[in-house]
């Protein structure tokens, strides 16, 4: 299975983007983003919080649909997804 | 009606869109919230296009770190009020228009009075709760909310219709922690101009509106996306959600 994980804005710095992934079936999209944002401190840093759990303010969003950050642990991804991850930029 | 100065000024836009489009922005209001690095191309641009009447609201004095991207200002501006300067500015690059430039700090007891009977309200603020006050306040007037923010060469804009499109607490219903963004004056010039963009389609009724659509901008790539973004049926500022204000 082929999933494609877009970052944007600061995670994008941090991480790349359109990054490809072959997870396993039964992959949560929090572990599947975990995994690919582990490669870089800094980046799981900015997206994650101790627990390893989505920090409140990111936005996750699966094929173009909003995935509640609390439910990115039940939410299995499938073949072909796409999972876009991003920040509410602030500046001005 | 224009003054023969007016049609000599606005005559290669009156290509595009008639002067029944040029009356349109004659007699619109906008509300620009900022005049800072977005605030600065937006009124300059939403100036020299003739919207008849352009309220500017801001409460900071210009700063020497500011003039790598608050094109409004100079550096003979610096210690001088935002307003002061933005005014100047203004009137000079367009005369024959109403600009209101008001030195205050925009907050929940004031901003219905501030906005009035503006015809949109342009996000030109640094900071979440201000913007969430501000989308609110477009949604109970029923008037669009242009929003647009920025980080380094990165810049996101959407176009937010009440009752239409999703709203700002749909898309973004938690605010980042504050920080000190590095910016670089290019990034606000890009964002500023499609949120002014956004305003003349939606005054002159051309085009398709960012409703619906978070446009994102990647200076660094010279990458421009869009993310669908859809209404929260359980959105406190615009669905059934708690209505507790956000702060």
């Amino acid at each position: 299975m082929t999933v494609k994980v877009r970052f944007f804005a600061r995670f994008r710095e941090l991480l790349g983007t359109d990054i490809l992934a072959e997870p396993g079936s039964g992959t949560a999209i929090v572990s599947l983003v975990r995994d690919i944002a582990q490669e870089k401190k800094e980046g799981y840093d900015a997206i994650f919080d101790d627990h390893g759990n989505f920090r409140e303010f990111v936005i996750v969003m699966r094929n173009g649909k909003r995935v509640e950050t609390a439910d990115a642990g039940k939410t299995v991804i499938a073949d072909g997804d796409e999972i876009a991850v991003f920040p509410p930029v602030a500046g001005g | 009606m224009f003054s023969d100065r007016e049609l000599e000024r606005y005559k290669r836009q009156i290509l595009l869109f008639g002067e029944e489009g040029q009356e349109r922005l004659k007699e619109a209001h906008i509300f620009i919230a900022g005049a800072g690095g977005l605030g600065s191309p937006i009124a300059l641009y939403l100036a020299v296009a003739g919207i008849g009447t352009i309220t500017i609201v801001d409460m900071d004095t210009v700063d020497q770190s500011n003039l790598n991207r608050q094109i409004l200002h100079t550096d003979r501006d610096v210690g001088k009020k935002k307003t002061v300067s933005a005014l100047e500015k203004l009137r000079e690059y367009n005369p024959d228009i109403t600009i209101n430039a008001i030195d205050t700090t925009i907050g929940p007891e004031n901003v219905s009075n501030l906005v009035g009977r503006a015809d949109g309200i342009v996000d030109a603020m640094d900071n979440y709760p201000v913007r969430y006050l501000l989308n609110r306040t477009a949604l109970k007037k029923k008037i669009p909310f242009f929003h647009g923010a920025i980080r380094g060469f990165y810049g996101q804009a959407t176009t937010i219709l009440p009752g239409e499109s999703p709203c700002l607490e749909c898309i973004f219903p938690n605010a980042p922690p504050k920080e000190v963004f590095p910016v670089v004056g290019v990034t606000p010039g890009v964002i500023g101009t499609v949120q002014a963009t956004e305003v003349i389609k939606y005054l002159t009724k051309r085009g398709r509106l960012l409703s619906g659509r978070l446009f994102t901008w990647d200076g660094l790539t010279s990458a421009a996306e869009e993310i669908a973004i859809v209404r929260n049926p359980a959105c406190p500022a615009c669905g059934t959600g708690t209505t507790k204000e956000k702060r």
